[in-house]
């Protein structure tokens, strides 16, 4: 397991969809990993991440994630805390699924201009992530396994599985 | 030396070769993913030697990708001696004795660009030119599969932004060829499930095309699984530009300006990776993500750049990036670069991977210094960095400095044409026997109905829905047809209204495809005839004028080193020559692919079948003409122009029965153009109410097909199809998949008139009335004996050709 903290000036910010809302690509996922054989999973949630470097105080990437990342009407966002609370989940697995640093991240860089032209200061770089917390019983292991046959590509991007709360 | 540790990192380094044997040379090529051979690394050396220096790091990456089978098509160009049978016979170039040859001796005086730009282009009425390129991106695909279709799909349109002076894209085509997704066997350590490529091929394709604003809306897939390690994917363009865009030229002291994205560390060494087989140790870098939305500012800011004429010639930066672009706009005259002056996305690049990277969205133009201030107006308007490069100079020498440093310094007369020619063996033994063997019968209806739920018949829709093929309002022929637009069409009618602004001129343009690697593996040149058929009866059966149509070749293929490999290619393109010149449709452009094989999971070398993809466009007249493949009504006539004969040999039925052997269909271009050409005669009278082409599954599939998309059955009698009158088989002449046939529906009253297109012809075997439709969506044939001898609901014939490939995805 590993935990990724941020410097005081990178923000994660997590976009999700409400959980009144059905997750279609959710959905998708969990079929995809069942056939990798995570067959105990009861439910996928998918959300995105980004990683904002520079520029943007705490206020104003809360600003970002409000204003420019999120749709307020179905999705729901936070900044996530440079320090993770402990996990404690056996069953529930958070996993992120990044580009890779030599990879070029198209999204992140016209979030880098969406945030300029909201009127925020201009951060230095911006990178995405696909996220995925999945509910169901599985190893570490398992899901590492599992997610680079289906939802990732080790050539290309980097993943990080975490126990998470439910 | 070939320890990487001892290689130079920066590009200024000197990169020693002098003295070298040729095995170390060897050894230095396959730890910088070179690509080079020894012949071609021992030519450098002597060239090196002759100037009395080592060569920079920066000038052998620059040669490397510049000699690249990617970029310089070896393979094509390079003697060959060819062994057939007992007879052998030298090839000095295969590419201008084939391809070359053939439109050449077609002579069409609306061809205005061939073969020497970065697309083909044709005139499109009297103002106005269609560029049509059709790329392959394979390898990037193997590896990535979303990543490598979608910087696919990218830099095929930027090679129709950067043919003449850019043209607009107003179509995207995509064929693919993949394993099947139902695969159950071994795959080796770090290759994808044909299911994942397929998956992540069809997003790349969808999310790249759709936000840039292009229809989608050509192409096709085959599975096979000989392509479960190296998939094929095919991305096609077709551009719209005036007449007056064609020509380009570059001038000495005019200035080498980048536009577009900023470059980074991504893409290196993608030419020479595409000169290798795939494995294991593939560079990352080789793959990329495109940026769709960076792509669509450069096409507007480009276009409008162009109808101001601010610049004078203009090329895309794919394979090699800066150092291929710029090499070859300045391939006549020189050029100095300065990179420092290159936007850049991370400040670390070492010089030699600003000039080599494959970073997409990204183009070069050649300006008039006096037009910089009116360009740079233009791209700021757009959100669109441009950056000054340097100029082009009147010294014939690539010359490219990094702040101080001079990195490169190469006479440009060696660099494009120092390339050592090493002659090649190829051999063609041709197929062992004809005869037909092992399989086990099936009922007609059985094989049938096994046939319309093959993965290379059934439904596309699955794939056709994520495209977006209504953007810009032209698709005028969609790819899904019929009264619940979900059948099978032809081709595609593409009104451009939206790129010429004219909506009182309703000139049109379809674009068809044909492919088939199963004729291949019994005779390669029979299957490139066949193409070349497939695609033009594509494009006559949707109201194109085969007369006008223009093609392009896509030749993927494993080693060109394997003789045996390098002799079916030969014979393929022998067909294409053949088919160019008998059909009299001219080659425009085209692309080659080799090394699409792996190690498979036991280490054997696993091969792709030889795979032609012929693309073919042509003009529609009037768009209000052309013409679906659905049943219209009951009760018209049905006509099949084109002979039957005993032609099973790599059929669809076949394949069902799993039977081996049997004749390869075989083209008679001249007989077959004057049945297209009758019926597009007939059609532009507006005689014809449906058409549609006989390919895999033959007669009882094309008549299925028609049926269940328009809602009406038909009655066929065997004893009236045109046909060999040796004969006497029911399933001969339902599942033969003898080339250039068409079914077509005529009302009654127009019957004669449709008849008189076809003049003698009329009485003779080339068409005639096989049946009817009928209100009852029931398929029902009365065999040679008399008696029906195939009989099925249409609705369930629908049902399993709609099912197969959602249920073997999901």
């Amino acid at each position: 397991m590993s935990l990724k903290i941020q410097p005081s000036n990178v923000h994660l910010i997590e976009v999700k969809l409400k959980s009144e809302f059905n997750d279609a690509e959710g959905l998708a996922a969990m079929s995809l990993l069942k056939e990798q054989g995570l067959s105990n999973l009861k439910e996928v949630r998918m959300g995105r991440l980004y990683e904002i470097s520079g520029g943007l105080s705490a206020n104003q990437a809360h600003q970002a994630g409000k204003d420019i990342l999120c749709d307020a009407v179905t999705q729901e966002f936070r900044l996530v805390p440079a320090s993770p609370a402990p996990m404690n989940g056996m069953n529930f697995w958070r996993v992120e699924v990044w580009l890779k640093a030599t990879v070029s991240d198209p999204v992140g860089a016209t979030i880098v201009e969406a945030i300029a032209e909201g009127g925020l200061p201009k951060p230095i770089a911006a990178r995405c992530a696909m996220l995925y917390l999945l509910n169901g019983r599985a190893t570490s292991a398992q899901v590492e396994k599992a997610v680079a046959k289906s939802l990732a590509n080790p050539l290309i991007h980097r993943v990080v599985v975490t126990e998470a709360h439910p | 030396m070939s320890n990487l540790t001892e290689l130079p990192a920066a590009a200024t380094d000197v990169f020693p070769i002098l003295g070298k044997s040729s095995k170390e040379l060897k050894a230095l090529s396959a730890a910088r993913h070179l690509s080079l051979s020894e012949t071609e690394f021992l030519a450098i050396q002597a060239h090196f030697k002759a100037l009395k220096r080592e060569p920079s790091l920066a000038e052998v990456e620059t040669i490397a990708q510049t000699w690249s089978e990617h970029c310089k098509h070896k393979t094509f160009t390079s003697p060959i001696r060819y062994v057939e049978g007992k007879k052998t016979r030298s090839i000095k170039n295969l590419f201008q004795e084939t391809i070359v040859a053939a439109t050449m001796a077609v002579k069409k005086p609306w061809c205005l660009s061939l073969f020497s730009d970065n697309a083909g282009v044709i005139a499109f009425g009297k103002k106005w030119a269609l560029a049509f390129k059709v790329e392959t991106h394979n390898h990037p695909s193997a590896l990535e599969p979303y990543g490598g279709a979608a910087t696919g799909v990218g830099g095929v349109v930027r090679d129709i932004l950067g043919v003449g002076l850019g043209a607009k894209p107003v179509l995207n085509t995509d064929t693919f060829c993949f394993g099947r997704p139902d695969y159950k066997g071994p795959l080796p350590e770090g290759a994808h499930h044909p299911t994942r490529t397929l998956r992540g091929v069809v997003a790349g394709v969808r999310d790249y095309g759709n936000r840039m604003g292009i229809p989608t809306a050509g192409g096709g897939i085959w599975f096979d699984d000989e392509y479960r390690l190296n998939p094929l994917v095919f991305c096609g363009t077709v551009g719209i530009m005036p007449q007056w865009a064609v020509k380009k030229e570059v001038k000495p002291g005019d200035l080498i300006v980048a536009v577009g994205g900023r470059t980074g560390r991504d893409g290196l060494h993608g030419a020479t990776f595409s000169s290798a087989n795939i494995g294991a140790n593939a560079p990352s870098s080789a793959v990329q993500i495109g940026h769709a939305i960076q792509e669509k500012r450069v096409l507007d800011a480009l276009l409008a750049a162009r109808d101001k004429k601010l610049y004078g010639s203009v090329t895309d930066c794919g394979a090699g990036g800066f150092s291929s672009a710029i090499g070859e706009l300045g391939a006549n005259c020189g050029a100095r670069v300065r990179l420092e002056q290159a936007p850049l996305k991370v400040s670390d690049l070492d010089s030699w991977e600003i000039w080599l990277s494959e970073s997409q969205e990204r183009m070069v133009l050649a300006v008039p210094p006096k037009n910089l201030k009116a360009l740079e107006a233009v791209f700021a308007a757009e959100g669109c960095e441009l950056a000054v490069l340097g100029e082009f100079t009147k010294t014939g020498r690539l010359e490219v400095m990094h702040h101080a440093s001079v990195i490169v310094d190469l006479d440009m007369k060696f660099l494009h044409n120092g390339l050592p020619r090493v002659e090649r063996s190829a051999v063609w033994t041709g197929p062992s026997s004809t005869k037909v063997a092992g399989g086990i019968a099936k009922k007609a209806g059985d094989a049938l109905r096994e046939m319309v739920g093959h993965l290379n018949v059934c439904s596309r829709e699955w794939v056709i829905r994520q495209y977006d093929h209504e953007v810009q309002g032209g698709t005028i022929v969609k790819p899904l047809q019929g009264v619940r637009h979900d059948g099978p069409g032809d081709a595609c009618v593409i009104w451009p209204h939206a790129a010429t602004g004219d909506m009182e001129d309703f000139s049109c343009f379809a674009v068809g495809h044909g492919l088939n690697p199963d004729y291949g593996r019994i005779d390669p040149y029979w299957m490139a005839m066949s193409a070349v058929d497939e695609a033009l009866r594509n494009l006559t059966c949707v109201g194109a004028d085969p007369a006008r149509a223009a093609l392009l070749d896509n030749f993927c293929w494993a080693s060109p080193e394997d003789p045996k490999q390098l002799g079916a290619l030969i014979r393929a393109a022998e067909g294409c020559r053949d088919a160019a010149k008998g059909f009299g449709a001219p080659f425009i452009s085209g692309k080659d692919s080799f090394f699409n094989q792996s190690k498979d999971e036991k280490g054997k070398d696993l091969a792709i079948p030889g795979t032609l993809l012929i693309s073919a466009v042509a003009p529609v007249p009037d768009g209000r003409k052309a013409v679906t493949m659905d049943f219209k009504g009951p009760g018209n006539a049905l006509y099949l122009i084109g002979r039957t004969n005993d032609e099973l040999g790599g059929s669809l039925y076949h394949r069902v029965l799993g039977r081996a052997g049997g004749e390869v269909p075989k083209v008679s271009p001249a007989a077959a153009i004057d049945g297209f050409k009758a019926l597009h005669a007939a059609m532009t009278r507006g005689h014809v109410l449906s058409a549609h082409d006989l390919s895999e599954g033959g007669l009882a599939l094309c008549a299925a097909e028609m049926g269940f998309t328009g809602e009406f059955g038909c009655l066929l009698d065997l004893d009236e199809c045109p046909r060999d009158p040796r004969i006497y088989s029911n399933e001969t002449l339902l599942f033969s998949e003898s080339p250039s046939r068409i079914l077509v529906e005529v009302k009654p009253e127009n019957e004669s008139a449709f008849l008189r297109h076809f003049g003698k012809s009329a009485k003779s075997a080339m068409v005639r009335r096989v049946g009817q439709t009928t209100a009852n969506p029931i398929l029902k044939v009365t065999g040679l004996e008399g008696s029906t001898c195939l009989e099925e609901s249409l609705k369930e014939l629908k049902e399993a050709w709609q099912t197969a490939l959602p249920r073997v995805l999901a």
